[in-house]
């Protein structure tokens, strides 16, 4: 079918396309990285400070007073699903000439798409800003799409968002939400070393930006502690390669084992807390081993809210609008288009690259006193502005969990399990 | 190929707001416009394949989620005024999504049915072919549209 979509791929550009072709070659080779370099953001400064709770006292050799956390079922008030777009050669940034618009891709960012928003944003608006548009559409309402909207504005730009659905109904609602660079974003053998120095730009920029936000009013962005609580002695978990596997991505077209994926949070750790041992004298937990690491994470509420406040007040205008193949950029009013559409572009660009990896989160009542995260055997519990997020992932296949399942309707009895896996460790000492 | 127009393209929900241009009612006077037909039959099986195979995500009533988009009112917008080959292309690569493309052709066609029976078109004997370039002749008109 779609003879749009084939036709959408002029095999002689008119002239506007021509002009645009010129700088295909640039834009296909250019380095992120370099396109970077200059484009800084500057946040506006904000109108109202509100003070965030104040961090829990911690002194050497006390326990922190915590606030107990409820982790009953009867706080639970939604399961959500969602699809994480992992592509193994990390996100699409490439730019193509569509009909007479340039597009630059901004999708396939795998279990980090919250986490690298403004980064990968910068670098997509780079390439847009090359052929010096002075409007430009963006496709998608997501993290994605609405962050490159509010840098495109930034850099002097208009801005049309087109989506079929704002953010609040988009897949990046559906996240756990913390920061999370290199989850599930590319793997290593097709991503090649490369990909290592464009990672480490975007977030590194995302870091800094996300700081912006700390200490608004609604604390859309905020740290807390997280503990990670044992029964015996904590060790890192590692994932060598299982030699009895032979099979690949270049075999399969998915990846077959966790030995796969890319890990690259360490050349960010110089800024991002890394986990330390608790003292057992400064551990508030019944448990007798814990871990301490302070997690940044987005509260989607309040930061969608600030994001789209930014965005329409700086004369953004929001068209609803479904697309049904790539033709349809190519006849929109504006000639430079961002295309954010995620997981969606699987089908919407024929992207089969684009791997599903299934996710889910439970949400209990937020409990805005039980200010921090626990994590305990293969669940994870944060509290956050719009609830207790709750996950139920199973440790021994690690970022495997999910690969190739695009079944996207919630499971209640996995977070009912996590829940109750979860029991022991929520008891404080003493308590 | 050419296409001829039925309805137009804003369907909003189920209010036609139809009015078909004069060049498009030429071109409907000098060939006649294969009608959207689908059978009474063809959709009573559609209501079978998906309560099976859709209901799960997009609800009993076609009523859809927050995350998932119901089949009436704004999808009629959004499909109205394209050929219906685009949807039975769409549902045949893209659904349902936990297995995509595992209907058979068949299939798809009683689905589209039946959706087209929940959102007021009218049944008109002949079913509705499976056969993405004939549906690629038939624009789907507003859901009110004569
Ligand atoms: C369980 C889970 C937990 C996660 N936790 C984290 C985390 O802690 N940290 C983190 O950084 N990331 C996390 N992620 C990953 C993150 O959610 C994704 O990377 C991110 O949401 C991708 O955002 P996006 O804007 O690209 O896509 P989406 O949110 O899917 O947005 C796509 C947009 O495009 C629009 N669109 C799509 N198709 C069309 C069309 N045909 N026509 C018009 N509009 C269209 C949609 O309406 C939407 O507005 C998690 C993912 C899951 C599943």
């Amino acid at each position: 079918m779609s003879d749009a979509y084939s036709s959408g791929r002029p095999s002689s550009p008119g002239r506007d396309g021509m002009a645009l072709l010129g700088r295909r070659t640039m834009l296909k080779g250019g380095s992120g990285a370099a396109l970077l370099a200059g484009l800084q953001a500057c946040a506006p400064a904000p109108a109202a400070l509100v003070s965030a709770p104040p961090p829990t006292p911690r002194e050497p050799g006390k326990r922190p007073l915590l606030h107990p956390m409820r982790g009953t079922l009867d706080q639970l008030i939604d399961v959500k699903c969602c699809i994480r777009p992992l592509r193994a050669a990390g996100p699409n940034l490439a730019a193509e000439i569509i009909g007479n618009a340039l597009v630059v891709h901004n999708y396939g960012h795998g279990g980090s798409g919250w986490s690298l928003s403004w980064g990968s944003a910068e670098v997509a608006v780079g390439k847009a800003l090359s052929v010096l548009p002075r409007e430009i559409a963006v496709v998608g309402c997501g993290i994605i799409g609405l962050t490159t909207a509010v840098v495109a504005q930034r850099a002097g730009l208009r801005v049309t968002i087109y989506a079929r659905d704002m953010i609040q109904r988009s897949r990046s609602f559906r996240a756990s939400g913390s920061f999370t660079p290199d989850s599930r974003v590319a793997l290593t053998e097709p991503a090649g070393p490369a990909f290592g120095d464009l990672w480490e730009t975007m977030a590194r920029l995302s870091w800094k930006t996300f700081r912006t936000y700390l200490g608004l009013p609604g604390n859309p962005v905020e740290f807390h502690d997280s503990y990670g609580l044992s029964d015996t002695p904590i060790e890192k978990r590692h994932y060598p390669p299982d030699p009895a596997i032979t099979d690949s991505y270049a075999t399969k077209g998915v990846p077959v084992q966790n030995s796969e994926f890319m890990h690259l949070s360490d050349r960010i750790k110089d800024i991002v807390p890394q986990a330390v041992d608790v003292p057992a004298e400064e551990n508030p937990f019944a448990l007798p081993y814990a871990q301490r690491s302070s997690q940044m994470h987005f509260n989607f509420a309040s930061y969608a809210h600030t994001l789209l406040s930014e965005f329409f007040a700086g004369g953004g205008r929001f068209v609803n609008r479904d697309f049904h193949s790539p033709a349809e950029y190519g006849q929109l009013a504006e000639k430079v288009v961002i295309n954010c559409t995620g997981y969606a572009a699987r089908d919407l660009w024929r992207d089969r690259t684009i791997i599903p990896v299934r996710g889910q989160t439970g949400w209990l009542v937020p409990q805005p006193d039980a200010n921090y995260g626990v994590r305990y055997k293969n669940v994870s519990m944060l509290s956050k502005g719009d609830g207790v997020v709750v996950q139920n992932n199973n440790p021994d296949i690690g970022e495997m969990l999910g690969v190739g399942d695009s079944m996207e309707l919630p499971d209640r009895s996995g977070i009912e399990e996590g829940l109750r896996i979860m029991a022991p460790a929520l008891v404080l000492k003493g308590a | 190929m050419k296409r001829t127009s039925l309805g137009l393209a804003l369907g909003l929900g189920f209010l036609a707001l139809a009015a078909a241009g004069a060049g498009a009612a030429l071109a409907a006077a000098a060939q006649p416009a294969p009608r959207l037909l689908y059978s009474e039959s063809q959709a009573a099986e559609g209501a079978r394949v998906y309560g099976m195979r859709c209901a799960m995500c997009h609800g009993r009533q076609l009523e859809g989620t927050l995350e998932t988009p119901a089949l009436t009112g704004k999808f009629v917008a959004n499909w109205a005024g394209r050929p219906v080959g685009d949807l039975y292309d769409y549902l045949g690569r893209a659904m349902p999504q936990f297995a995509p493309g595992s209907l058979p052709p068949e299939e798809d066609a009683k689905v589209i049915a039946y959706i087209l029976k929940a959102n007021g078109y009218r049944p008109g004997g002949a079913p509705l072919p499976a056969d993405s370039a004939a549906l690629g002749r038939i624009d789907l008109p507003a859901p009110g549209a004569p």
